[in-house]
């Protein structure tokens, strides 16, 4: 409403940034893990004096630089550039509240990024005790970092006490930010497990040594899938009341979260008979399967940790479509359109006989013909509800929704979304802005299904 | 259409720290993105066109710095986060509007960098393996281009944050029932050309001036005869860059600033700062010219931190002019100041005790340099 919205057919704007963090947390987690286990392994090789071992590590550590310090890194960056743009009103709020919170988490992003070359490009150059420090300084960066941005990401879901204080502290050590770093640093460990599965059944030969990378391997990943259930608990049991609503109401999210539990289950089985009991076991097929089970459930996870805060992006701060929760009373007595930068600009731009000086008549919204009336109500869409609806056909298109409804019934949904579902943001408008989006709504709704029976006559 | 009509709100929390701390870290941050990314921006397509066509010493200057490439590539990219970070605290109300009109092709920035990035390695580990196709050549040339294509679209992002003007006839041009569809560029703009190629001319004497520094300090292994090319290529191409900057800049200043723009930087004790801004790169040359016998490790050290002075006088007076620019339209000094000092005094110390967890690693690569190989 403050900025300008940007229309992406089908999908929806901020459903790209599903995607783009779906593609990054799959490698960020593994960066984190990743850097542990060299830093550890490193260390142990050295100790143990295992020159193939250390051999592997070598060719892991430019497997881990090409996917880590390259797509990692941008898929971060892709992030920021989504969020600006899909969900501007939030990223200003975020980034006014929590600036110094990233610039901490870049200066450990630096000291990642030069320990990880320093640690591979001068592998054999320097001391095997300086070497391996420079191993736990990324090691340690990289897990401060993912603290650092969870304290940011967790805040959305449940902001805790920082709408009554605007503390920085208070905003970051919210109630989820335990649970959180718990489940991520899990998740950072059996990901990475998986990973060096994946290499090492493609890339060692020698039997003895897989074995002994299968191995070492398998503690972390079921110590990392404990810790993935428990912080999972724990993300459950702080959730808001909205969220645990939203998370029982929707049944993908039941089917969802489900398939996490599972998947957990069965990685969790399949680590302790494969790699811990059983290190021979572990084949390239396997390894596959692991891996995909693991990415199926950090990207699940994922998922639902982002749908159940409908209808906020910001938990209390900031609404599903880009509104402050305090500009809804002033917005349903001056109208959306007024309230809005953009939308009064069009208004002003394309339909000056509706306004009164400097301000919009609503009574004379309903004045204008019927086909700019639905043109107006396409705006008033895209402003508040195109953030997690497409129209007409797409991600959860609305015409499909209210096929066959009679305006009727579109009013009263328009007039009281957050009552027909808790988890929608109520209508921030007025009566005259809601009867626009109801006849724009009405114009696209396909008629109910023909040919179905109900028992009356055929 | 007003454009002042499209400026949304301020944001009611406030800036989390005094204005002049979010541009300073937000000028440093650029400068010191900006060393790095000169090197890929002009270095990168000047390497794999002289990895072909140049002579012995020439191909060895490319493989020298191609080598390096991902290298500098990673830490440009961490270093561009900061002025980004800042921008978007002070910025905000145009940063956004400007990044979503060209929605697209700002998005688009992120799947070309990964494709450039991943092109560099691929070129630079077929270049260590000596099996340097003409396909992975392809590939090297098409990233060199990517990155200057990304250029060009930063260009136009920070041109369109302060030529409001261009709002309005932007998104009537490109919306679907007044949201924003996100195809536009700032190409109408007349600031755009100059901008994108005056960033071209200095990433030339940036290239330059790395090849000095780079030969003095990181080229022990070579042979006598590249470290006496060497400083004399980079003359060469530090005039040519310096002659593109000045042609650029002079069209910039002279062909674009509007007349409130000139009298500000032109006249008044700013004055010093452009013409600071505008002669500083002759210092580099000089310093360059001093050494075209043969290069020296203090003066190489020299050559360096003014080069890194050009990039730093460059940005402090792009930021005095984008701020004339955005007078027109909204004052960023005048936000309210929310002070979160123990964040920020956190950030400060670990940003301190970062810098010296670097400099130990830095000491360590330095030891281990010195090793026999």
């Amino acid at each position: 409403m403050h900025y300008p919205w940007w229309h992406v057919p089908f999908l929806t704007s901020p459903m790209l940034i599903g995607i783009v963090s779906l593609l990054h947390v799959i490698v960020s987690h593994y960066a984190v893990g990743g850097g542990l286990f060299l830093a550890v392994e490193t260390g142990y090789a050295y100790r143990t004096r295992n020159a193939g071992y250390l051999a592997y590590l070598k060719d892991h550590a430019w497997f881990f630089i090409l996917v880590t310090v390259v797509y990692g890194a941008i898929t971060g960056v892709g992030i920021w550039w989504t969020i600006g743009l899909a969900s501007p009103l939030a990223t200003e709020t975020l980034i006014h509240t929590f600036v110094f919170g990233w610039g901490m988490e870049y200066v450990f992003f630096v000291l990642e990024i030069v320990s990880a070359f320093i640690f591979y490009y001068y592998w054999g150059r320097l001391a095997p005790q300086t070497h391996t420090r420079i191993g736990w300084i990324y090691a340690i960066s990289a897990w401060i970092s993912l603290v650092l941005i969870t304290g940011i990401t967790a805040f959305m879901l449940n902001t805790g006490a920082w709408p009554q204080n605007r503390d920085f502290w208070v905003g970051f050590l919210n109630p989820q930010f335990v649970p959180q770093v718990l489940a991520r640093t899990g998740g950072a460990f059996l990901l990475a497990s998986l990973y060096v599965y994946l290499h090492a059944t493609f890339k060692v030969k020698e039997v003895g040594l897989r074995n002994l990378i299968e191995s070492r391997s398998a503690r972390p990943a079921l110590a990392g899938a404990i810790l993935v259930v428990l912080g999972g608990l724990g993300w459950y049991l702080f959730l808001p009341e909205s969220a645990r609503a939203a998370l029982v109401a929707a049944s993908a999210l039941n089917v969802l979260m489900v398939l996490i539990f599972a998947v957990t289950a069965a990685v969790f089985v399949m680590l302790y008979l494969g790699p811990y009991r059983n290190p021979g076991w572990l084949s390239p097929g396997f390894a596959i399967l692991f891996f995909g089970l693991g990415l199926a459930a950090i990207t699940t996870g994922e998922f639902v940790r982002e749908a159940v805060r409908k209808p906020y992006i910001v938990y209390n701060v900031v609404m599903s479509n880009q509104i402050l929760p305090e500009e809804i009373p002033a917005l349903r007595k001056s109208g959306y359109l007024e309230g809005g930068t953009w939308t009064k600009a069009l208004v002003a731009a394309q339909y000056p006989q509706v306004m009164n000086g400097d301000e919009i008549e609503e009574a004379r919204l309903l004045a204008l013909p019927e086909a700019d009336q639905v043109r107006l109500g396409q705006v008033l869409f895209q402003y508040h509800c195109n953030d997690c609806h497409a129209a007409e056909v797409g991600y959860s298109a609305v015409a499909q929704m209210i096929r066959g409804w009679t305006p009727d019934m579109i009013r009263a949904l328009v007039q009281q979304p957050e009552r027909v579902n808790f988890f929608m943001p109520p209508w921030a408008g007025t009566p005259e802005e809601a009867e626009l989006l109801t006849k724009y709504l009405a114009a696209i709704a396909p008629p109910h299904p023909a040919g179905m029976y109900y028992g009356n006559q055929r | 259409m007003d454009p002042t009509d499209l400026i949304g709100p301020t944001s009611p929390l406030g800036y989390p720290a005094p204005y002049w701390f979010i541009v300073f870290f937000k000028t440093l941050g650029f400068a010191l993105h900006t060393l790095p990314m000169n090197l890929w921006y002009a270095g990168l397509i000047l390497a794999v066109v002289l990895h072909v066509l140049g002579g012995e010493h020439a191909r060895r200057w490319a493989a020298r710095l191609l080598n390096q490439m991902p290298i500098i590539i990673a830490l440009g990219v961490n270093l561009g986060i900061v002025p980004l970070l800042f921008t978007q605290v002070a910025y905000y109300r145009v940063f956004y509007p400007a990044t979503i009109l060209m929605a697209w092709p700002w998005f688009s920035i992120f799947g070309l960098l990964t494709l450039a990035y991943y092109g560099v390695y691929i070129y630079v580990t077929a270049l260590r393996r000596e099996r340097l196709s003409f396909l992975r050549r392809v590939v090297g040339w098409v990233a060199a281009l990517v990155f200057i294509a990304i250029g060009f679209l930063f260009a136009n992002n920070f041109s369109l944050m302060t030529h409001l003007e261009a709002w309005p006839g932007l998104w009537q041009g490109t919306n679907a029932a007044g949201a924003v569809t996100g195809g536009a560029l700032n190409t109408g703009d007349p600031t755009l050309w100059p901008r994108w190629l005056m960033m071209f001319g200095l990433a030339l004497t940036t290239t330059a001036a790395y090849t000095v520094v780079d030969a003095a300090f990181f080229a022990g292994r070579e042979s006598e005869a590249y470290r006496h090319w060497a400083p004399g290529f980079a003359l060469k191409l530090y005039t040519l860059g310096l002659i593109w900057f000045a042609l650029s800049g002079t069209w910039y200043v002279f062909g674009t600033w509007r007349p409130e723009v000139r009298a500000l930087m032109l006249g008044g004790p700013l004055v010093i700062l452009t013409a600071l801004t505008a002669l500083a790169p002759g210092l580099p040359w000089l310093l360059i010219l001093a050494q075209r016998q043969g290069v020296t490790r203090r003066l190489a050290l020299f050559t360096g931190l003014a080069q890194f002075g050009v990039l730093a006088l460059n940005a402090i007076s792009r930021q005095i002019v984008q701020n004339a620019e955005l007078s027109r339209f909204l004052d960023v000094t005048a936000e309210p100041v929310n002070l979160q000092l123990s964040p920020l005094v956190v950030f400060l110390a670990l940003f301190v005790i970062g810098l010296g967890i670097v400099a130990w690693m830095v000491r360590q690569v330095v030891i281990a340099e010195r090793q026999p190989a």
